[in-house]
Formats: structure tokens, sequence, C-alpha cells
């Protein structure tokens, strides 16, 4: 392998760049479409569409300037009258367009429109020191009484929480379309499988007026049980809950 | 000369002492605007919990003293008549916030601290590197380094001093119970502080004294071996009081009282914060030291010179990469004990009001890295022959900021209400995917493994033909069957004691392919090393690198999912073994290179100092970007513990007991940066000037 000159570098950094951004804008969405199975196309966020974009820019730049002939082929693209045809029209090509892309990144930001603000969500909120020892007063009995719990659990939860979370507690309730955020699938190992038992014992007693300042109100639209639910039948629905979504609570762990 | 022309003057002499004027200024407003900013921002809500009643307190926490009352010297009359003064809980900085003053300067004692505890490490291997080669140019680094370390070291105990003071003057109820509970160890800190100054003192001024003979030049490493070990002891020894407010233990967790000073001491986290701290520092410091080069080479007048610090960034940046390489595995297992020693805090760690936090150190963490193999890749170019291997870079390129753009993917993305409803469900696929741990410790992997490819044909490029393996000799055998053994003892030991995990029955079958995976990359290992006994040692390291990364990083990645889904305990075991498996894929391949590439033909020198200046500011942004990392940690770790100041046990019931929002740390952290920068400038500055004096007199 060895040092070419390479007068188009300037091209394919450019080249690649609108490939990733046509990827990212068109083709993913797509793709997710029909991997998820999904009716509909999977936008990619316009929060990660510009760091990823950003991303290769910056690989480009880092890639071009790795060596001091690079560097000078990358920049030597802009310079006039050097370079076969192809590389001119090219070159008058990117002259004309940049400014006209600019021009346009310009004018879409800048036209009044209205677009609800982008939020900046907290995944877990803090826990309240209150329920941090709590413990699952059913999941230290014997295998016979928690099996039964599970049962009843499952009961209670396709009473009190299928209507949202769905019968296989993956956020396909009957009423789920008819949330802005909609319900979490449980089933997703992201979710209930990377938290402790209690932190749902939390979430289900208290709901979304219970939430701390930093997590706004309508980061969740899941009512208060405390006062229609006992303790006891909280913690069987979080048991039926997990075994209904086929995931398992995070363990307490034993440090070493 | 008027004051326009004196400024011009200053500026134009890049004099140093404009710089600190500018930056003590700039403290200064920032100090009184967050006092007045945070002041306004005062959180009213009180915490749930109650402060917990000391023994010889009469005074509940809930009554707590207004500081100002107390430092303005108002005393009440009826308090005054009694001659009686209630203890106080919390005074203020001259009417700024305490809390601010005490982060601002606790982090620059440990910016210092890191730099004159990583440091010595190094200085101290250059130094055997350099005796042992008999290359003076080592010897030569290792000692201005410890002249720039005695300089920094009056800084770190002044800094130490003050810190000290802001403590126990404006947090006295606080640090009672943390003296009441160390008061023993905080003698044993004292004596080690004196040992580490005589040993760091006498290193440095027996440099010359202690040369020209092998017992001599012995005794003067061991002096600085002593100089580390006096060190290393000491911030294993501040490391148990900080981690101790973290996780508390030794102590009653409702009356405080002191039950076990060594189980306080060896707290859960003490040893998972030690180990990190220490790779840490030395990587900070090879940073550090890669910058200082940097700009001695950017003001170079010779080619000499020139050569010198180009050399001298080579190596900074090389001790950097080497301690950074580890530096994950390292953070992961702090972060694991984390989440052991309380599942909450792990929780607001990663997940919570800190989750966010750790997207900026995903991004620095990133350009740290993107920006050492940038400089290895801009450095091939001064080494004939490089040219074989600088296709490869374009690969590299794409596969790190693949790796990166997963790494800082959030599992919950910024999402307007539209693109809300457009998903149509929690989490968009790229973060459902991405955004999970078993996503970003798959591609940390590659990341460092593209790395360690990265150096290694940085460290081929100007060696031609190869001998045969079996003209390596008897060093050749023993090296190979040396790395072939410690990586099988460290696998197979691994994957023997997965055996015996105590785990339920349903559990434990997760382990099996872990198991599985530790025996096939010893296979892998075991093959690669009669492949290189066979003159195939390139073929070795190539197959090595395949096995590793499809195990570590592609089927990890997919069985990492599996795991969080149904057995989250094995994903300890899942994490070390990913582990195991990179270090046994590094450590070989290393021993490999080493071998196949002795006596080779060489095909061109390394013409020093031939670097093109953006490689100099590469190396500037890599410590830029590690001091701000260290800062950025530094209030994560800190914070985690919420409003207590000793994880509950202690509450915090000052009125900055609030988190500080993500702007606001940004703020002090920028300035705690350009505060430690600005002093670090200073203090290589003055520890210059009296070569200054002597170059001049020698010109003269």
């Amino acid at each position: 392998m060895g040092n070419k000159r390479s007068p188009y570098l300037m091209f394919w950094v450019v080249a690649a760049v609108i490939f990733l951004f046509f990827f990212l804008k068109y083709v993913s969405p797509r793709v997710f479409q029909v991997l998820m199975g999904k009716g509909h196309p999977m936008p990619t966020p316009s929060t990660l569409m510009t760091w990823y974009i950003i991303m290769g820019v910056l690989a480009g730049l880092v890639y071009a300037t790795t060596s001091n002939q690079k560097f000078v082929d990358f920049l030597g693209f802009l310079l006039p009258g050097q370079g076969p045809i192809l590389k001119l029209f090219f070159q008058k090509i990117f002259l004309i367009a940049f400014p006209l892309v600019v021009g346009w990144f310009v004018y879409s930001y800048s036209l009044p429109g209205a677009a609800s603000p982008v939020e900046l969500r907290i995944q877990h909120p803090t826990l309240p020191q209150k329920y941090e020892k709590l413990e699952n007063p059913f999941r230290e009995k014997d295998a016979d009484t928690q099996r039964r719990c599970i049962e009843e659990g499952k009961v209670l939860f396709q009473t009190y929480c299928r209507p949202c979370h769905g019968s296989k507690a993956d956020g396909n309730g009957p009423f789920a379309n008819s949330f802005r955020l909609r319900p979490i699938n449980f089933q997703d190992p992201g979710t209930i499988a990377t938290v402790v038992d209690n932190y749902l014992f939390w979430r289900i007693k208290e709901g979304g007026p219970g939430l701390p300042s930093e997590s706004t109100p309508w980061d969740s639209a899941m009512p208060a049980w405390e006062g229609d639910l006992e303790d006891e039948q909280m913690w069987k629905i979080i048991m039926g809950e997990y075994d209904t979504a086929g995931v398992m609570p995070r363990q307490r762990e034993k440090t070493e | 000369m008027n004051i326009s022309k004196l400024l011009s003057k200053l500026v134009k002499q890049k004099s140093i002492f404009f710089i600190l004027v500018v930056f003590a200024l700039g403290a200064v407003f920032s100090l009184s605007w967050q006092g007045g900013a945070l002041r306004s921002a005062v959180h009213a809500e009180e915490a749930g919990v109650e402060l917990p009643e000391f023994e010889g307190e009469g005074k509940s926490s809930g009554e707590q003293q207004t500081a100002e009352g107390v430092a303005e010297g108002e005393v009440p009359p009826e308090e005054e008549e009694e001659g009686e003064l209630e203890p106080v809980q919390y005074r203020t900085f001259f009417g700024l916030d305490s809390r601010v003053v005490v982060w601002i300067v606790s982090e620059l004692h440990l910016m210092f601290a890191a730099f004159v505890l990583g440091v010595p490490i190094f200085a101290v291997i250059v130094e055997i590197v350099g005796f042992k080669g008999g290359d003076i140019k080592y010897d030569k680094m290792a000692k201005e380094f410890t002249k720039l370390l005695s300089a920094a070291f009056a800084t770190t105990a002044s800094l130490g001093g003050l810190l000290a003071f802001c403590l126990f003057g404006l947090y006295p109820e606080f640090m009672g119970h943390l003296t009441n509970v160390f008061a023993p160890t905080m003698y044993v800190y004292a004596l080690l502080f004196f040992g580490e100054a005589f040993t760091l003192y006498g290193y440095y001024y027996s440099w010359d004294i202690l040369k020209g003979t092998s017992v001599k030049k012995w005794s003067h490493i061991s002096l600085g071996v002593l100089l580390n070990l006096f060190g290393t002891a000491l911030m294993f020894l501040t490391n148990s009081w900080a981690t101790y407010m973290m996780s508390p233990a030794g102590v009653s967790m409702k009356t405080g009282r002191l039950l076990s000073l060594s189980e306080a001491f060896y707290n859960e986290l003490w040893m998972p914060v030690n180990i990190h701290r220490l790779i840490a520092n030395v990587c900070f410091g090879g940073f550090i030291v890669g910058a200082y080069a940097a700009v001695k080479f950017l003001g170079s007048k010779t080619k000499e010179e020139r050569a010198h610090y180009d050399w001298m960034g080579y190596v900074g940046n090389f001790i950097g990469i080497g301690a950074l390489i580890p530096l994950p595995f390292a953070g992961y297992w702090l972060g694991r004990e984390v989440y052991s020693a309380s599942p909450v805090m792990g929780n607001i760690m990663m997940g919570g009001a800190f989750s966010w936090t750790f997207i900026i150190q995903a991004i620095l963490i990133g350009m740290l890295f993107i920006g050492a193999n940038y400089y290895l890749w801009l450095g091939m170019g001064r080494i004939k022959g490089s040219e074989r291997y600088t296709g490869y870079i374009k690969y590299l390129n794409v596969i790190i900021f693949m790796c990166f753009a997963v790494w800082l993917t959030p599992h919950n993305l910024p999402l307007s209400g539209e693109e809300r409803a457009m998903i149509g469900e929690q989490y968009h696929p790229f973060s459902k995917y991405f955004g999970v741990m078993a996503a970003k410790n798959a591609v940390v992997n590659l990341i460092i493994l593209s790395t360690f490819f990265s150096f290694l044909i940085y460290r081929r490029s100007n060696k031609g033909e190869t001998v045969r393996f079996s003209e390596q000799g008897k060093a050749g055998k023993i090296g190979i069957l040396s790395g072939l053994g410690f990586c099988l003892l460290m696998l197979i030991s691994y994957a023997i004691s997965l055996n015996f995990v105590e785990l339920d029955a349903q559990i434990k079958g997760y382990v099996k392919p872990l198991i599985f995976a530790l025996y096939i990359q010893s296979l892998a290992v075991c093959f690669a090393a009669f492949l290189t006994f066979k003159d195939k040692g390139k073929l070795a390291q190539f197959i090595l690198f395949g096995v590793t990364a499809c195990i570590a990083v592609l089927y990890f990645w997919f069985y990492g999912f599996q795991v969080m889904q149904k057995a989250n305990l094995v994903l300890r075991y899942l994490s070390v073994t990913q582990v195991s498996i990179v270090m046994s894929c590094l450590i070989m391949n290393a021993v490999i290179d080493i071998f196949v590439f002795r006596k080779a033909k060489v095909v061109g020198d390394i013409v020093w100092g031939k670097m093109p200046v953006r490689s100099q500011y590469a190396l500037l942004l890599l410590c830029i970007v590690i001091v701000i990392l260290m800062g950025l940690m530094g209030f994560i770790r800190s914070g985690l513990r919420m409003d207590w100041h000793v994880y509950g046990l202690l509450q915090d019931t000052s009125q900055w007991t609030y988190t500080p929002t993500l702007s606001f740390m940004g703020r002090v952290v920028g300035l705690i940066v350009a505060l430690f920068l600005g002093l670090v400038s200073f203090v290589f500055w003055l520890a210059n000037l009296g070569e200054k004096k002597v170059k001049t007199e020698a010109e003269a």
C-alpha cells in the first residue's frame, strides 16, 4: 500500500457525507420499518441526525489531514485550472452547490414555524430515598407461594395495567395509541430489566405526579395507584409484570 | 508607554502574567456571579430523610444554623449572655457558595495531585529504559520532568492545605464526623506526605550525584520507586475518605458511631477507585507531558530542539494511550461496584440525573481515542517506509468513528413531540440497540483493538524483511511461551472460576457461553503461538485480531442483550470475560510483534522533528480533553451522593444541597480547567526560569 495522489479526495469526502445524510434520512427509516415489522417508517431523530452528520464531517476531515500530501490534495480540489475536466466539473458543481446548501439551511432554520421543543428526557428519575431499601416481601417466600403471587399479580396486571401496557406487557394496550408518549414496552431489555423491582413499586405507587422536579409532569401519564391498590397488590403486580414481559428485575449484587 | 501599547507588548510576548491576570479576573467574576446566581436558585424543597443525631451533638440537624450570622461575628444577645455557642453546621466563603468553592479547590488539588503522582511513575520507567538501553535522552527527559514535578508538588501541597481549611471552615460538622472516623489515618497521611516530599526532592537533587556507576544509578532508581510507593500510598489513603462518603462502612448507620476503622477504610468503592485513579493518573501525566512537549516544539528554534520535543511528545502520547487502553475496563469495574453498593446510586449515574454527563464523557473519551490515533497516523509521516501501511488508515478511521457514533448514542434521545409521535414508541431503534451497555462495551473494545492496531502499524513502519523465527534464539521462544502462558493462565483460570459462581441454576446457564468463549480464545492464542513458531507471525496476529473481534465485539454485543433481559447478575462476568479476551489479544499480539520484527531489516530512519504543526495541536487537544474529563468525572463521582455528605448516613442540609444543572456544571468545570491550565503553565514557566538564565549566560 502506498501513498497515491488523490485529486478527488475532497469530492469523496463530500460524497460520503451526502451518502450518510441520505442513508439516515431515507434508507434507515425504511430498513427499520421492515426489520421491526412496523406499518410506518422509523425516522431518524433530528438530534441523532445532526450528531452523526457532524461525526461524518469530522471523520472526513481527520482522514484528509493524516498526511501533508493528503491535505494538499484535499485543498487542491478547490484550486482553479488544475487537473482533468471531470475534476473541474465537480469543482464548479461544488462551488455552486455549497453556498446553495448553506443558504437552504439558513433559510429553513429561520423560517417561522411551530414545533414542540426538543426535550432532554431522563430515563430513570432519581428514586426517593425512602424506597431504596424496600424489598419485595414475596421474593423470599417458597417457590409455591412465589408462583401463586405471580399468578395473582398477572391477574391484577391484566385488570389494572393492560389497558395501557398491553396484555403482553409490550406497551400495546387498547389505550396506548391515545398517548403522545406511548407506554413503555416492558419486553425491551433496556426498560424494567435494568432496575430493581422497588423502583417499579415507586413508579406504580406515585405515578407521574410523584416524579421529581427534573422530570417534567408530561414525561409520564402513569396514574398514582396509592389509595386504589394495597402495597401487597403492587408487589404482586410487579412480579406478574416481569413474568408477563419475560424479563427479570435487576438483582442486588454483592460487592467483590 | 500607554496602556494599549503595554497590553499589546504583553500579548506579543505571550506573557504568562498577562494570562494569569486574565484567569484570576475571570475566576473572581465567575465566583461572584455564581454566588449571586446560586443565592437566587436556592432549592426550597427539604429532603424527606432526617439527619441522624450524632453523639455529643445536642442539636438536631433540621435546626440549621445560619452561616452568615456566625461568619460576620453577630452573636445573638441571649447567647452572649449565656456564653454558649451552638455548634456550626455550615459557613459561607465571604458570601460565596461554599460548595462551589470546595468544588473548585478540591478539583484543582486533585488535578495537580494526579500530575504529581502520575508523572513519577513514568519518570522512573523512562529512567530505567534509558539506563538499560544506554540512551541518554531518556535520562534527560526523566530529569526534565522531575524538575517540573518539584515545582508542581509545592502547588499541590498549597492547594491541599487550602482545601483542608475550606472543608474544616465551611463544613465543620461534616468534617467533625469524618475526623471522628478517620483521625488515625490523618496522622499517617501527614507522615506519608513527609516521605513523599523527602523522596521527591532527594530523587531530583541526587540525579547528578547518583550516576556514573551501576550501583549508584540503581540506588537512584530505587529512590524513584520509593517516591512512587509513598505517592500511591498517599492517594490510596485519601481515596478511602472520599469513597467512604459514597459507600459508608464500619459505622453505625443510625448513630454514626465508628465500629471498625478498617471496614470504613476498606469500604466497597475503595479499591475500584484506587485502581481507576492510578491508571488515570498515568494517562493524565502522559498527556500533560505531551502538551508540554507540543508547546516547546511549537516554540523551538533549532532542528535539535524540534527533534527532542517531537520525541518527547511521542513518548507522552505513547504513555497516555498505554494507560488509556485499560482505563475503560477499570471505569466499568468502578461503575459496576457503584451499582453493587447502591442500585439507586447506579441508576442515578447511568439512567438518572447524571446520565447526560455520561454522554459528555463518551464524547470526551471518543475524542481522546481519535486524537491519539490521529497523532500516531501523522507520526507515520516521519518514518520512511510507513507508506506501506498508510492505506490501513482509512479503514481504521471509519471503524473508530463508527464506534464513536455508537458509543455516544444515548438510550434516551432528545425528541420533539412530533418525532415521538412519528416514531410511535419509547425508543428509536438506534437508541434501543446502540444506547445500552452491551453495545457500548462492544464498541469500546473495538476502538481499543483498532487503536492497538494503529500502534502496531506505526511500530513496524520502518521495519522491512523479517528474519526466521528460529533465528530469534531462546529469547524468542521464551518470550512467546511466556506470553502464551500468561494469557492461558488468565483465560483458563477465569473460565474455571466461572464454574463455581454462586447463582441460581436458571441464571447460571447464562454463564456457560462465557466459559466456552474463554476456551475458544485460549485455543486462538495457542494457535497464534504455533503459527509464530512456524514463521507465520503476521498471519497469527491477523487471526487473533479476527477471533477476538468476533467474540468480544460481535458475539458479546448480541449476547449482552440476552443477559440484560434474563440474567443481569451475569453482566458482571460477561464484562470481565470481554476484558480478559481483549487483553489476551493485546498481550499476545504485542509479544508476537516484538519477536517477529526483532532483528528485522530497517528500511528507513525515524526523522524526529519532521511533524506537521497540527500534530502538536492534537497533543494539546488531548491534554485539554483529559483535563476536562477529569473535571467532569470528579463532578459525577462526588455528585452521585445527591443530598448526602455521607450517603445514607449524614445528610446535607445546607442551601447548596441540590444537584447543579448541566449548564452550571459546564461553567464551573470550564473555569476549573482554565484555572488548572493557567496554573500549570505558570508553574512550568517558573521551573524553566533557571534554565533560561543558564542558556542566556552560555550564549553571552
